[in-house]
């Protein structure tokens, strides 16, 4: 099981991952983000969910959606298999 | 009814287990009366009535076995007493050497042996570690500034800096580790312990080992807030199966007997032995909190009864310690110090 399907996510946006004992907050984009993540869903379908949910270009969603993922990736939240 | 005695009684700002155990206990499956062993006529323990029922001023362990082990039949014979849970590190190397001889009295301890106390020296962790495959921060032994500025040019700030036993300090320049060094030869003496800073998630576990490889239960935490003295305030349960396979292979490779508390720091897949401790740590009551009731447990191997072993604790659960304060009579006080006991 990765990383991401480990994570306790409720849906205030707080995550707790049960391995570290760390927790964190996300904000609605973040949440939303996390929950498709952890659905396994691609990078492209993330983006046009985004995209359609916030009314943003697909160009928008997929910097917002880059960032994201590497501020994940920073905390050691998303491994290399996920997306 | 089973009687039993608890150290350790001490839950000031630098707590003993003592009042986390009794909690434990009383809460556990056997009907028990406990006794507070203190050292001191001001330790809180000795006024929380709702949890020790009578309380005994002992004599220093370094006052030697004799008195020690009067003291504690007298308990025995006055108001009987089952068993005895030892909490406190200096107390355990006597109780170690006297377990058959209060056991022929009847005063029955579920112990480490004399060799699994001596792992909780740090010179030891490279060995530990070694053998139930983790690592151990970089460490150098030292007994002379010499030593010491060679250890530290090896290692490079930040360096921690330790007693054998107690006290730990992380430096960042040569005049803070001297400064540490000196407090701690003159605290504790020699020798000191100059140590690779490692970073990651502190994590511990407490357990039971049966004494034949196997445990009555463990329970994984990590720290979320520490006091300036270092004792956790507040933390939080977690489910490491690295570091919870690792503290497996410790207590059947090493065979462990008793309590004890696996202090670790985890960095990814790393995992860094930090200190092993022969008794449990002034946060067991965590333990008892999400359903792993370790005195309980421990109790029971005492007394020759088969105790549980499942340890399914959700990740998740928050300990939170706090301070509290009550009023008692100062005749409670007076008792103590012209009784001894009380």
């Amino acid at each position: 099981m990765g990383k991401l399907e480990r994570l306790a996510v409720n849906d205030e946006g707080f995550i707790f991952d049960p391995e570290t004992g760390n927790s964190y907050t996300v904000n609605k984009t973040g949440l939303f983000i996390i929950k498709f993540l952890k659905e396994g869903k691609s990078e492209e379908e993330i983006v046009k969910a985004l995209s359609e949910k916030f009314d943003v270009s697909e160009e928008d969603a997929r910097r917002d959606l880059v960032d994201f993922m590497e501020q994940l990736r920073l905390y050691g939240l998303l491994e290399g298999e996920n997306v | 009814m089973y009687r039993v005695a608890v150290s350790g009684i001490n839950a000031v700002d630098n707590p003993g287990p003592g009042v986390g155990i009794a909690k434990g206990l009383k809460g556990g499956s056997l009907e028990v009366s406990i006794y507070g062993l203190a050292y001191d006529a001001m330790e809180p323990g000795i006024y929380m009535k709702w949890l020790f029922e009578k309380s005994f001023i002992m004599p220093y362990p370094s006052a030697g076995e004799e008195p020690f082990i009067e003291r504690l039949l007298y308990i025995k014979s006055n108001y009987g007493l089952d068993a005895v849970i030892p909490a406190l590190d200096a107390e355990l190397p006597l109780f170690i050497k006297s377990s058959s001889l209060l056991e022929s009295y009847g005063v029955k301890t579920f112990l480490p042996t004399e060799e699994q106390f001596k792992l909780r020296g740090k010179d030891h962790l490279p060995e530990i570690a070694e053998r139930i495959g983790v690592k151990v921060p970089e460490t150098r032994i030292v007994t002379s500034y010499e030593e010491l500025s060679k250890a530290i040019e090896e290692l490079g700030f930040p360096v921690m800096i330790k007693g054998i036993f107690y006290k730990a300090y992380k430096a960042f320049n040569i005049s803070q580790a001297t400064s540490y060094f000196n407090s701690i030869v003159a605290e504790w003496g020699y020798p000191i312990i100059v140590q690779q800073a490692v970073t990651g998630e502190e994590m511990n576990v407490v357990g039971v080992g049966d004494g034949e490889g196997g445990h009555f239960g463990l329970v994984g935490i990590k720290k979320l807030w520490i006091t300036s003295l270092g004792k956790i305030w507040t933390g939080v349960t977690v489910r490491n199966e690295d570091l919870l396979s690792a503290t497996e292979r410790f207590v059947s490779e090493f065979k462990w007997r008793g309590a004890f508390e696996f202090e670790c720091i985890v960095s990814n897949r790393d995992i860094y032995l930090i200190e092993v401790n022969p008794r449990f740590p002034a946060w067991v009551y965590f333990a008892t909190g999400v359903g792993v009731n370790l005195p309980d447990r421990l109790l029971k191997a005492a007394l020759g009864l088969e105790p549980e072993r499942d340890w399914d604790y959700p990740a998740g659960k928050l300990y939170v310690r706090f301070t509290d304060d009550f009023v008692t009579d100062m005749s409670e006080f007076q008792r103590v110090v012209t009784r001894g006991e009380n």
